[in-house]
């Protein structure tokens, strides 16, 4: 009966295995995020190495293995994002950030510009506050 | 035949496909994607290893095994920091 089980087990593993394999080589060209889809393909794998080895009875291995697949898939990623994506994705480098009208600390760069500025509609309109300007000469 | 050697055979099918599919991905031009297809190929290794070591009675298996997982790991982790460098 045990026989089965493994049989089973191994059989959904290695089926498991095929599909990461044929996702690992298929994806295309135009995919946005194609190193971080891999990594997570890789995911499926070691899920895959996982359930393989319970059933040859390797409990040590699968457990030390399910511990550091994990490590390994983040520092991957960790490193590409630092070094490679960081500096060479173009969509990154220019990220809008989207700001609403009601948000209570961020607003947007223009609105405070127009803020800022010596014309600003705001500034004419609030008399509470008087500009002085003091001449200093440097000569005394 | 026993069912249980056919599945074990059928795994390390799947491992070898993999491990050609990883060496495929390691060739692209990421230096990431180079160092997870060598993360896949030790892993599959290891776990062929198992699989081969049951059905051909070889000696020390578990212990190599557990060696390629534990060691990959670590030359992963070490060659993702150098990759990664400092924190700005």
């Amino acid at each position: 009966m045990i026989e089965y089980v493994q049989s089973i087990l191994l059989i959904i593993s290695a089926v498991i295995i095929i599909i990461s394999a044929i996702g690992l080589v298929s994806l295309g060209k135009n995919t946005k995020n194609k190193v971080y889809a891999r990594i997570h393909i890789v995911g499926l794998f070691d899920v895959a190495c996982i359930i393989a080895m319970i059933a040859l009875g390797q409990f040590l291995l699968a457990g030390i293995y399910f511990i550091l697949a994990p490590f390994t898939a983040h520092a991957i990623a960790n490193a590409y994002w630092k070094k490679e994506d960081r500096e060479n994705n173009l969509e990154l480098q220019n990220v809008v950030e989207d700001v609403g009208e009601d948000h209570p600390f961020l607003h947007p760069k223009e609105k405070m510009q127009a803020l800022e500025s010596e014309n600003s509609e705001k500034l004419k309109a609030d008399e509470r506050f008087s500009v002085t300007t003091l001449e200093i000469d440097e000569g005394e | 035949m026993d069912i249980l050697i056919i599945s074990k055979f059928i795994v390390v099918i799947a491992l070898i496909i993999m491990m050609l599919a990883a060496l495929r991905a390691s060739a692209y031009k990421s230096t990431s994607m180079g160092l997870l297809g060598s993360s896949i190929v030790v892993n599959a290794f290891a776990v062929a290893l198992l699989i081969c070591g049951e059905i051909y009675n070889l000696a020390f298996y578990r212990d190599i095994s557990l060696a390629l997982i534990f060691f990959g790991f670590v030359g992963t982790i070490a060659f993702a920091v150098v990759l990664g460098g400092d924190d700005e």
